[in-house]
Order: C-alpha cells, then sequence, then structure tokens
C-alpha cells in the first residue's frame, strides 16, 4: 500500500480544512460580484464606517428626545428586550430560511467523500458567510451605538454592550446555521422533504410578523408593563440570552458612567452569554456530524391516492372530459406542493395579523368589503396566481399538444378560482358576521361582490404573471412574481379606490340621493369591472406572449 | 495479486425493520490494478455500494477494507485513498471550473505548487482550459461531468470510484473518458470500479464484471464467463437473462383496445 500518491509533491503542512471551506464558500457568496471581489471589503468597511460616523448619528438624531424620554420609563426594559429579542430571532431565522428555501444537497457528497470532518465544514461555511453576517451585526450595533452616546456611558459601558450585542448577534447567527445544516440533511434528501423546507421557509417569518404588528398595533408594550397581563412573557423572555443583553442596556441606563452600581449584575449576565455562545459553539460542532450525512432517513416515495369526491368535483367544474382532467392535473400539480399551501396560509394569516393588530374595528356596513378588497384579496390571489409555473417546462408540455397554451390558461384560470374562492368566502362572511349594524341583505351583496372581486382580482393577477412571466426553479425568483403582482395590484386598488372618487367619478358624487353603502357597493363594482377588463387584456396578451415563448 | 478493494456482507437496509434492502451482504473482492464494473439495472444497488466504500454511508451490517483501511474505523484514510465520481453529483455553480478544482484539491491537502499544474493540465485535457474562469452554472451537462471527473482525479489516488462515467457526454467526450480510464488502469496502475448500467462501456474496459440485481450480487466474473454461464451470445443478452426483461410480444400490447367489440 502507498502511503504518499502524491507524484512529484509534499503535503508539507496543509490549511486548516474549516478555512478552505471559509474561503470557498466567501468565493461562492460574493460570486455575482466577482469584478470587484478584491475591493469589495474596502468597499464595505468604508460605507460601514460612514454608516457608523455619520448615517446612524443622524438618524438617531430624528428621536434621540423621544428616547431619552422613553428610555428611564417603565416600558424601557420589555421593549429593549423584545428589540434584542427579534434581532436574535430574525439571526436565527435569517439562515434557516435561506437554507430551506433552496435545499442542496448533492454538494455534500463533495465533502462526504473528502476527508474533512463534518464540524469543519459547518464552521467553514459558518466563517465564509460572516463577512455578510458581520454588515448586519454592524449596522445593529452601529446604531445601538448611536443611540448610547447622549445617555453618557462611559467607555467600559460602551466596550460592554457593544461586546454583549455581537456576542448575542453572533450566537444567534451559529444556532440558526446550525439548524439550517440539521434541517437540510433531514429533509433535503429527497422530493417531500426539499418540499416540506420551502413550505416552512415561507411561514417561519410568520412569528416575527405577528410580534411586530402586536407591537405597532396591538399594545404589546403596554401589556408587557403591566404586571397583570406582562408577568409571563417577561419571564420567558428574562430566560432569553438576548434579555440578558437588553438587561445590561438599561442597567447602565439608569446609571450612566457608574458600572460599579450594576456591577455584579453585569457580571453575571455577561459571563451567562459567553458561557450559552461557547456552550452554542460547542453544541453545534458536536451536531455536525448529523448535520452532514446522505443517510436517508426515509425510504418512502410518495404516493398517489385514487381520485377522491374532491377531484371528481374539480373535474366536473373543468367540464368533464380531456379539460376535466386537465384542470384536475393542473390542481393536483398545485395542491400537492407544500409550498403552495404555506403561500395560502402566509397570506391568510398575514390577512388577519393585519386585521387583528393594525385596522380599526369595523363599525359600518362596508367596511369588510373596502378593507378586504384593499389588502386581503390582492393578497391571497397574488399568493396564489401570481407566478405561471415552475419552470418552462411545463410551458413546453403544453406547447406541443394543440391549443395547448390556451388550454393551460383555462386551466390555471379556474384552478386559481377554485382555490380561491372557497377561502375568500370564509373571510368574508367571518369579516361581515362581525359588524354589528350588518343586515342580511348587506352581507349577502357585500359577499357577492366580494366574491365577484375575488374573481377579477384572479383573472388581473394571472393576467400580470402571464405578461411579466418568472419562470424558475428557484423558490426565491419564483416568490418575486406574486409580490411584483401583489405590488401592481395592491397600488392599483388604493390608487384607483381614492383617484376615481376625487376627478368625480363616484356614484356617491354622480347620484347624491344614494345611501353611502350603496354607493361604496356600486363604485367597488366599477372598480371590479375595471380589473376584469384590464385582467381580460392582460391574459389574452399574456397568452399570445407565452404561446411565443421559446 | 493484492487486494484493493473487498466487502465481507456488506449491507445496507432502510426502512421500518430494514424490510428495504439496498444492499444485500455483498462479498466482492477487487485486485489492485483492476478496472471492475459493477453493473445492475436501476435501483440494484450500485450507488449504494460506491457510497458505502467511499465512507459516505455507514453499512446496516457487514463491512469492507479499501486499500487495506477498514471502512467502518478508518474513514478518513479511505477517503484519502479514493477518488469518486458520484452518479449525480453536486457542484458548486458558483464557482468556476479551476475554483472547483482548486477547492476539491483543498480538500485533499495537494500541495499549491502540484494543484496549480494538474488543475491545467487536467482541463487540458478535457477540452476546458479557455473555458476554466466561466463559473460551472454556465457549462452543459457534459462539461460539468468532465470538471467532476477532473475532480475525483485531482489528488491521483490508487483507487477510483466512476458512477456512470461517461452520463452526458458527447461521443468525442465519452472516448476521452473511456481512454483515460484505459491509461489510468495500464499506465498508472489504478484500480478502478466502475458503475453503469451502459453494456458497451464495460464490456470495453473492464476486466471483470459484477452484476448486481435488488441489493445482491448475482454474477461475477469477466464478461465471457459471464456470457457462458447464461448459454447466450452477447453481454446484453446475458444480463437481460440474468436480471429479467420484457417478453417481446409485450412490447406493442398496449396499442391492442381490449374492451372494443371489434
Amino acid at each position: 500500500m502507498r502511503e504518499n500518491f502524491w507524484p512529484g509533491g509534499n503535503i508539507g503542512v496543509p490549511a486548516p480544512k474549516w478555512l478552505i471551506v471559509a474561503k470557498y464558500q466567501y468565493r461562492i457568496t460574493t460570486s455575482s460580484i466577482r469584478g470587484i471581489r478584491p475591493y469589495f471589503p474596502y468597499l464595505v468597511i468604508g460605507f460601514l464606517a460612514v454608516y457608523v460616523t455619520f448615517v446612524a448619528p443622524a438618524i438617531v438624531a430624528l428621536f434621540v428626545n423621544d428616547f431619552l424620554a422613553f428610555i428611564i420609563t417603565q416600558a424601557a426594559i420589555p421593549m429593549v428586550q423584545i428589540i434584542l429579542f427579534m434581532f436574535f430571532f430574525y439571526l436565527i431565522l435569517f439562515p434557516i430560511s435561506d437554507t430551506l428555501r433552496e435545499m442542496q444537497t448533492n454538494q455534500l457528497e463533495i465533502f462526504l467523500k473528502a476527508p474533512i470532518k463534518p464540524g469543519d465544514v459547518l464552521l467553514g461555511e459558518f466563517l465564509g458567510r460572516m463577512p455578510f453576517y458581520a454588515i448586519v451585526i454592524v449596522v445593529i450595533t452601529g446604531t445601538f451605538t448611536a443611540l448610547m452616546k447622549p445617555l453618557g456611558f462611559d467607555w467600559a459601558q460602551n466596550a460592554i454592550v457593544i461586546i454583549t450585542f455581537v456576542i448575542t448577534l453572533l450566537s444567534a447567527i451559529w444556532i440558526g446555521t446550525v439548524i439550517a445544516a440539521l434541517l437540510r440533511t433531514r429533509l433535503g434528501k429527497n422530493v417531500r422533504g426539499k418540499d416540506v423546507g420551502r413550505a416552512l421557509s415561507i411561514v417561519v417569518a410568520l412569528p416575527l410578523i405577528a410580534v411586530m404588528y402586536a407591537i405597532l398595533g396591538g399594545g404589546l408594550l403596554q401589556a408587557l408593563v403591566d404586571p397583570a397581563t406582562g408577568g409571563m412573557v417577561r419571564t420567558i423572555l428574562g430566560l432569553l440570552p438576548s434579555s440578558w443583553g437588553a438587561e445590561i442596556f438599561v442597567g447602565f441606563v439608569t446609571n450612566p458612567s457608574n458600572i460599579s452600581a450594576v456591577g455584579f449584575e453585569t457580571l453575571t449576565r455577561f459571563v451567562g452569554l459567553i458561557a450559552f455562545s461557547a456552550a452554542a459553539l460547542w453544541l453545534g460542532t458536536r451536531a455536525a456530524n448529523r448535520a452532514y450525512s446522505l443517510e436517508l432517513t426515509t425510504f418512502i416515495a410518495p404516493k398517489a391516492r385514487k381520485d377522491g369526491l374532491f377531484y371528481k368535483t374539480v373535474r366536473l367544474l373543468g367540464g368533464g372530459g380531456s379539460s376535466g382532467n386537465l384542470l384536475v392535473s393542473v390542481f393536483k400539480d398545485y395542491g400537492r406542493r407544500l409550498e403552495n399551501l404555506s403561500w395560502i396560509a402566509y397570506a391568510v394569516v398575514v390577512i388577519a395579523l393585519l386585521r387583528i393588530f393594525l385596522s380599526d374595528p369595523y363599525s359600518k356596513p362596508e367596511d369588510p368589503l373596502i378593507n378586504l378588497s384593499e389588502i386581503g384579496i390582492p393578497f391571497l390571489t397574488a399568493f396564489v396566481v401570481g407566478t405561471v409555473s415552475r419552470g418552462k417546462e411545463t410551458i413546453f408540455l403544453f406547447k406541443k399538444t394543440p391549443s395547448g397554451i390556451g388550454k393551460f390558461v383555462k386551466a390555471r384560470l379556474l384552478q386559481g378560482l377554485v382555490v380561491t374562492i372557497p377561502i375568500a368566502a370564509v373571510l368574508i362572511v367571518v369579516s361581515t358576521v362581525s359588524v354589528p349594524q350588518m343586515t342580511l341583505t348587506s352581507a349577502l351583496s357585500t359577499t357577492i361582490l366580494g366574491l365577484l372581486r375575488t374573481v377579477a382580482s384572479v383573472v388581473l393577477v394571472l393576467g400580470l404573471a402571464l405578461t411579466i412571466p418568472i419562470f424558475s426553479e428557484g423558490s426565491r425568483e419564483r416568490a418575486l412574481g406574486p409580490v411584483i403582482n401583489l405590488m401592481i395590484v395592491l397600488f392599483a386598488t388604493i390608487i384607483l379606490s381614492s383617484e376615481l372618487p376625487r376627478r368625480g367619478l363616484s356614484f356617491g358624487n354622480m347620484l347624491p340621493n344614494l345611501d353611502r353603502l350603496t354607493s361604496v357597493l356600486y363604485d367597488h363594482l366599477l372598480l371590479t369591472a375595471i380589473f376584469f377588463l384590464v385582467g381580460g387584456a392582460l391574459l389574452y396578451i399574456g397568452t399570445r406572449k407565452l404561446s411565443k415563448i421559446e | 495479486m493484492q487486494v484493493a478493494v473487498s466487502t465481507e456482507k456488506l449491507s445496507k437496509y432502510y426502512g421500518k425493520g430494514g424490510e428495504i434492502k439496498a444492499l444485500d451482504g455483498l462479498d466482492l473482492e477487487v485486485y489492485e490494478g483492476e478496472t471492475f464494473g459493477l453493473l445492475g439495472p436501476n435501483g440494484a444497488g450500485k450507488t449504494t455500494t460506491v457510497r458505502l466504500l467511499n465512507c459516505i454511508i455507514k453499512p446496516t451490517n457487514g463491512t469492507a477494507m479499501v486499500n487495506g483501511h477498514d471502512i467502518l474505523k478508518e474513514g478518513t484514510e479511505v477517503k484519502r485513498v479514493t477518488g469518486m465520481l458520484a452518479e449525480s453529483p453536486g457542484v458548486y455553480e458558483k464557482l468556476s471550473a479551476k475554483e472547483f478544482l482548486e477547492f476539491s484539491g483543498a480538500l485533499y491537502d495537494v500541495p499549491r505548487d502540484v494543484l496549480a499544474e494538474r488543475i491545467d493540465d487536467l482541463l487540458k485535457l478535457f477540452g476546458l482550459y479557455d473555458r476554466r474562469d466561466y463559473l460551472l452554472e454556465g457549462y452543459s451537462r457534459g462539461m460539468k461531468q468532465k470538471v467532476l471527473i477532473a475532480a475525483a482525479l485531482i489528488h491521483d489516488p490508487p483507487i477510483l470510484f466512476f458512477d456512470e462515467p461517461t452520463s452526458g457526454l458527447d461521443p468525442s467526450a465519452a472516448l476521452i473518458v473511456k481512454d483515460l480510464i484505459k491509461k489510468l488502469a495500464d499506465s498508472a496502475g489504478k484500480t478502478i470500479f466502475i458503475c453503469s448500467h451502459i453494456l458497451p462501456i464495460v464490456e470495453e474496459l473492464c476486466d471483470r464484471i459484477g452484476i448486481i440485481h435488488q441489493g445482491k450480487l448475482i454474477a461475477l466474473g469477466t464478461v465471457n464467463e459471464i456470457i457462458a454461464q447464461t448459454g447466450r451470445k452477447t453481454l446484453e443478452e446475458a444480463f437481460i437473462a440474468i436480471t429479467g426483461g420484457v417478453d417481446e410480444r409485450e412490447l406493442l400490447a398496449w396499442r391492442e383496445h381490449r374492451s372494443a367489440s371489434t
């Protein structure tokens, strides 16, 4: 057996494997800016220096008086706790969501067949992405440093707060990286797992959105300050390392330039934070063996069940025969992807959160229709029919059949309607029953008009999606489609809803004898008709465009 | 002849109670300097075998020795002495061919002076030298396959595993790979383990072949021995006889409309 199989070469002292992985991870991450790669670090350092020195103080100066008044109140600790918790949670989620969106396990084989320890791969991947995480950390820490200036901290307090922030945020990113690697291994080895991953990547941010909305409009801070309502949440928050940093910060605020006054509390929390980070690092490298494996965790191939009543109904809705079969096939391909169901769940939860935390209670019968038409229905339809198909291959399947593209568009339209109408109906009914003055007639007309707007919105969004098609197997790129279409429909709804009445094109203006509800319903109907017309035209243009696509 | 790879009841089971036997009690010896071909239909256990022998996955039962190293106890050493081209390999699409080979070489601790020279030589050999700085995302499947073969060779290991080495390659590139494999075996003394279901390639390159079906090794020997064992004329016929095929009468049976009242 040969000991050294390098013809003409000496191994010498090889570079640490984690360093090699980090170097190439950095190259991969910066591949889109290869041209400026040598100057990139200097550019970033320059921008960050400008941010920390000039921009952050200028931003802070805008609200420094309010901040100084606030920071000495009872709400300061929970507020700083919540802010740090959100940064902590966000930085844990960031690598997880990023990994779940595009789970590639093929590259794992490169590492697994090479003489390298899984811990080195994990550390290398983490360090390779570190320059980008560092940018986020510097921006967050730089902003807090600017906030600290008027508080009169001494150098030791400044240093401890900065170190605390950096350690807390780095720990969060490390935890996120470890969890992401474990999830990638667990889910990324089969198609079903990848689908679950993509679905999770969509809904994983919802808790953070809920907390944000609850702070903005849900009175979360007030509830936390109140010992009767906030006791348990504050206790739970207090257990998180992000809160230890918040307590150090607020402790210094009440004792500026007097670190000894809170010396013991600071020391225990700071040491606790270091111990937590060290433990996270150790546990993470221990978990790496599980995080880099190609062992199959399941060998069960997804199996289609016999069509039940639901698909039989869908087939009938599609007109039976071959067009019914076509609709069922398009529907199955849509419904069997958890990613799609996750988008629906995301849209519904965001609509509910907006309603719960950020909009006024419904007081008039027309309120649900206005609110849902402006926000809820565009959200729902954009996430259901906002993309044409995953890749061009699906389109080519239809292109090579007689009148295939027309059949495809018809099937997508029907599929969009079958998905959105029941959900929209539930949203409208739930909203209308919460209005105290709602009569049965008003409720019925609201429901019918709301459903009509849903249909019009599906036509419009699908028309937009066909006219500006985004084909990609990548989740991130594909998500762009619904977001762009959502923005267009939201913008169009808001502009037209306010601009038409301003120009006198409102039934309330034209027919002054009409009561408020009826004029709102007529205006709504007019806008729905415009959506139908524009959507229909876009569907026609989009279908022609799709027919010519190569 | 010295044994380069030997397996002893090597098995890999999946599922509850191990009801899915991806590989079941493989006993095999591959000799140093030999080119060995493992044949089998899709899902027969070829890739599982290669992954086990490269310590990418762990066996459920049994073990194997690769260049004198136990796959259960000396994973790192096994990885150092083997090069592997996977069946559906991943590349870092955002790296150029040159960067990817530098990365692969660094993972195997190839000295820098040797590495630079070797990368240039391999890229020239596969006709990719002029495109060395292009990102792999812009490469065709065949070009990526060439880069991956180069990556498997980058540390010049004594044992090479090629899982479907000519998959996706045009005839001229496939010929280069075939000639390269021949040269590696004849002139460089490498032990080569090829997994494929492209019979002419195996027939042309391999000293001995094994046929694996449903996780079990069901035939072993030279091409002529296998043909003789089955009493057929060609390797293709022997392969079908061993692993099962479709009756000629069934080929157009799908056109018949049995319920038609003609």
